[in-house]
């Protein structure tokens, strides 16, 4: 749920934005499970950190779960911390 | 009682009998001091997202119990001595499960009062057209 922006010439006020809307509210998703790798990674970019709820438009109360999730995953090597 | 998965990562070179040593060991600690495995799971053989003692892979092994605060201590000490074990983490599971109940069950009371709500509606509106003829 990534934002469009379109650049447009000063003055013009008006673009196109995609309205964000919380992937697990959507798809009701309640369980955010550490071992759901698949889920969790795609939360974290390449540099291997969370991704901003500015960018992912995830909701305050999934965005709390999916941090501690993630945080679970890479203690156990699910995720990596950082990449080299 | 409280349930907890402990899940834990055995060395790439250990053998499957090694393995299932260790699960013998965890499964003893736990049915010993009173607390039940619901469910013991070999996740196979999988790549480390980083490096632990130098390993890049791992044999991940899932346990999800029901016991008590000692003898997740007790399994915890067990597998911090174990050589083979590289990695594990404890993760209690019941609070969060309750949630998810009570979740699944706002939204289903939620679901059904809407339900019934256009039931009866449309019964209203059923009887409209009766009154109409």
């Amino acid at each position: 749920m990534k934002s469009v922006k379109e650049k447009r010439p000063a003055g013009q006020k008006q673009y196109y934005r995609r309205k964000k809307v919380c992937k697990f509210c959507v798809e009701r998703i309640d369980s955010i499970n550490y071992k759901d790798v698949k889920l969790l990674s795609q939360f974290v970019p390449e540099r291997a950190k969370i991704m901003p709820r500015r960018i992912s438009g995830v909701c305050s109360q999934h965005q709390r779960q999916l941090n501690d999730a993630i945080k679970k995953a890479r203690n156990i090597a699910l995720l990596p911390f950082a990449t080299e | 009682m409280r349930n907890y998965e402990i899940m834990f990562i055995v060395n790439p070179n250990a053998s499957e009998e090694e393995i299932d040593k260790i699960n013998g060991q965890i499964e003893g600690i736990v049915t010993a001091g009173g607390g039940k495995v619901e469910k013991l799971e070999k996740m196979g053989k999988r790549r480390l997202a980083y490096e632990v003692d130098k390993n890049r892979e791992g044999h991940y092994v899932l346990f999800v119990i029901s016991a008590n605060g000692d003898i997740v201590r007790e399994c915890e000490r067990r597998l911090r001595v174990i050589d083979a074990v590289i990695k594990y983490i404890t993760v209690r599971t019941d609070e969060e499960v309750r949630r998810f109940e009570k979740i699944r069950n706002y939204r289903q009371k939620r679901a059904a009062r809407r339900g019934s709500g256009a039931g009866a509606s449309s019964a209203s509106a059923q009887s409209a057209e009766e009154a109409m003829q």
